[in-house]
């Protein structure tokens, strides 16, 4: 078994490493990562990003995933050249999701229950059975949210830069202060109950769609099982490629329309564009990989996320 | 320059082009009045039409960085368009008082000036016959013009709240269907806190573009592909 000496260099083409990097020839990207991590201990592994040298017409090279080989899977030899980035302080995938929906699961109810504060000097009625009903609803979606977070969810990466934590949690608890302000406004005028009923009994049944959903999704790759992608069916996947996300927009929809809420809406139209921009993503890179060709299935024709339009 | 095709670079050409002389006729009529009277006041009365009607049309770059026509960010394409429509709609023409003033005057001018110059730009870029001077005009003109405007538009909204606040112009209040609340005055006076810092990044942003563009090595002549 050989040993290999990687060249390190930055983007901008410094050498990182003057004596190179050391590893036995059946090293796997962990190791290289593990390895690296000790020599500069300030770049923990998940903070680490290598790339190959870029291909002719190509501006970057492809990137090292864990798990593979670095001979065998991407033919590094003694004297190849990497490329590190670094991705900047991370934090867990779990971590950031915690945060992003407690904040909604605390920041929502205060406005129900201290009307005083948030709406000084308005006079507050009684509580219509809608406000009550929406709370019970938006309070039910975000715990629904945190267990599936700790016990239905595998994620497909570990970390995420530590400045996403600040961006999502300002989106999140952002948008539940706005549409709490409205929904229990002293001056909120409730739609018929019947209709509020309704629309939030549908928008339960799209909750339970999302969830199974997710339990397809986690169940996709079997722990183990290696890191490639796999063509989800059953349920709605037959149709939709992302219908996690339809039904969440759904239930969304129906929320706007239990609460009558202009505020509501705006949030459901604003997730809906960003969750139309990772299903485009994901459609566009299962339709890559499962191209038909070299034995590999050929990605079946699906709507994106929400039939019939997209 | 790779993703246009043949119509979409005629097309670009054609709605630059158009732009171009819209601006340079709106320009030539904010020329005449104030040749004819001697001062920048009640200029809105002589331009406001064309500028209204080329400003709104100029929605349509969003849909050209949308549909990759064009580079650059939609959101941003979005923003820099309803900035400068909140002012020209939502404020200066539903508040005929501050129209005949001079900071309204003055904000035409400047706009004006500027267009007169980035389009033209833009068209030349897209025929890939665009001349050094004309490049460097567009990376010139800005740094008077861009401080000039955000003054008097500022400046211009300014002297449009009390009247805002006290019509509550397009502000709704509750109870109502929506059960939404907007006060236009809150909200204009929220934005001119924000102005500042929003428009010294668009500064900073076409200075490092002027650099890039005009400093050495750059190509004469170099794509328009990046709107800014």
């Amino acid at each position: 078994m050989a040993t290999l000496k990687l060249q390190v260099k930055s983007r901008s083409g410094r050498d990182l490493l003057p004596d190179g990097l050391l590893l036995p020839s059946d090293a796997t990207v962990e190791d290289l990562k593990a390895r690296f991590a000790e020599l500069k201990p300030r770049y923990y592994t998940a903070r680490q990003r290598f790339t190959l040298p870029p291909r002719e017409g190509s501006r970057s090279g492809e990137a090292l995933a864990d798990g593979k080989r670095l001979v065998a899977d991407y033919g590094l030899a003694d004297g190849s050249v990497l490329f590190f980035k670094d991705l900047g302080p991370q934090i867990g995938y779990a971590t950031v999701f915690f945060w992003e929906y407690f904040g909604p699961l605390m920041v929502y109810p205060l406005f129900y229950m201290l009307p005083q504060i948030f709406y000084f000097g308005i006079k507050a009625p009684e509580k219509s059975l809608v406000q009550s009903l929406a709370l019970a609803y938006w309070s039910f979606h975000y715990v629904k949210r945190l267990l599936e977070t700790f016990f239905v969810h595998k994620f497909s990466k570990a970390t995420m830069p530590i400045f996403n934590l600040f961006k999502n949690c300002a989106y999140y608890w952002g948008f539940a202060a706005f549409v709490a302000y409205f929904i229990n406004h002293p001056l909120y005028t409730a739609p018929p109950v019947k209709r509020a009923a309704a629309a939030l009994a549908t928008a339960m049944l799209c909750q339970f769609a999302n969830f199974r959903c997710h339990v397809i999704l986690a169940n996709l790759r079997p722990a183990g099982s290696g890191r490639g992608y796999v063509i989800p069916r059953g349920f709605l996947f037959n149709l939709i490629t992302c219908p996690n996300y339809t039904a969440e927009i759904l239930g969304w929809i129906c929320f706007s329309i239990a609460t009558q809420t202009a505020a509501a809406a705006i949030f459901t139209l604003v997730g809906a564009a960003q969750m139309a921009q990772w299903a485009a993503a994901k459609h566009r890179r299962l339709i890559k990989t499962f191209d038909g060709r070299e034995g590999r299935d050929k990605y079946p024709r699906r709507w994106v996320m929400l039939p019939p339009f997209f | 320059m790779a993703r246009q095709g043949r119509v979409a670079r005629l097309y670009l050409l054609a709605y630059n082009c158009a732009q171009a002389a819209g601006w340079a006729y709106s320009g030539w009529l904010l020329a005449q009045h104030v040749a004819a009277t001697g001062s920048l006041r009640g200029a809105y009365a002589a331009a406001g039409e064309p500028v209204r009607l080329f400003q709104l049309a100029s929605a349509l770059e969003i849909v050209h960085a949308a549909l990759g026509l064009v580079g650059g960010s939609p959101v941003t394409a979005l923003m820099q368009w309803a900035g400068r429509s909140n002012v020209l709609f939502g404020v200066v023409a539903a508040v005929p008082e501050v129209q005949p003033g001079l900071a309204v005057g003055a904000m035409l001018a400047a706009w004006a000036a500027s267009e007169v110059v980035r389009y033209p730009w833009y068209a030349a870029g897209v025929a890939g016959a665009c001349p050094h001077w004309l490049t460097w005009l567009r990376y010139t003109a800005f740094i008077p013009l861009y401080p000039i405007g955000v003054v008097v538009e500022m400046a211009a909204v300014y002297q449009a709240l009390p009247l805002i606040r006290g019509r509550r112009l397009r502000s709704v209040a509750m109870p109502n269907p929506f059960n939404f609340a907007f006060d236009y005055h809150t909200f204009l006076v929220a934005l001119l806190a924000l102005y500042p810092l929003l428009w010294f990044r668009l500064y900073s942003f076409l200075f490092r573009q002027r650099a890039k563009k005009l400093g050495p090595g750059a190509e004469a002549g170099s794509s328009a592909k990046k709107q800014a």
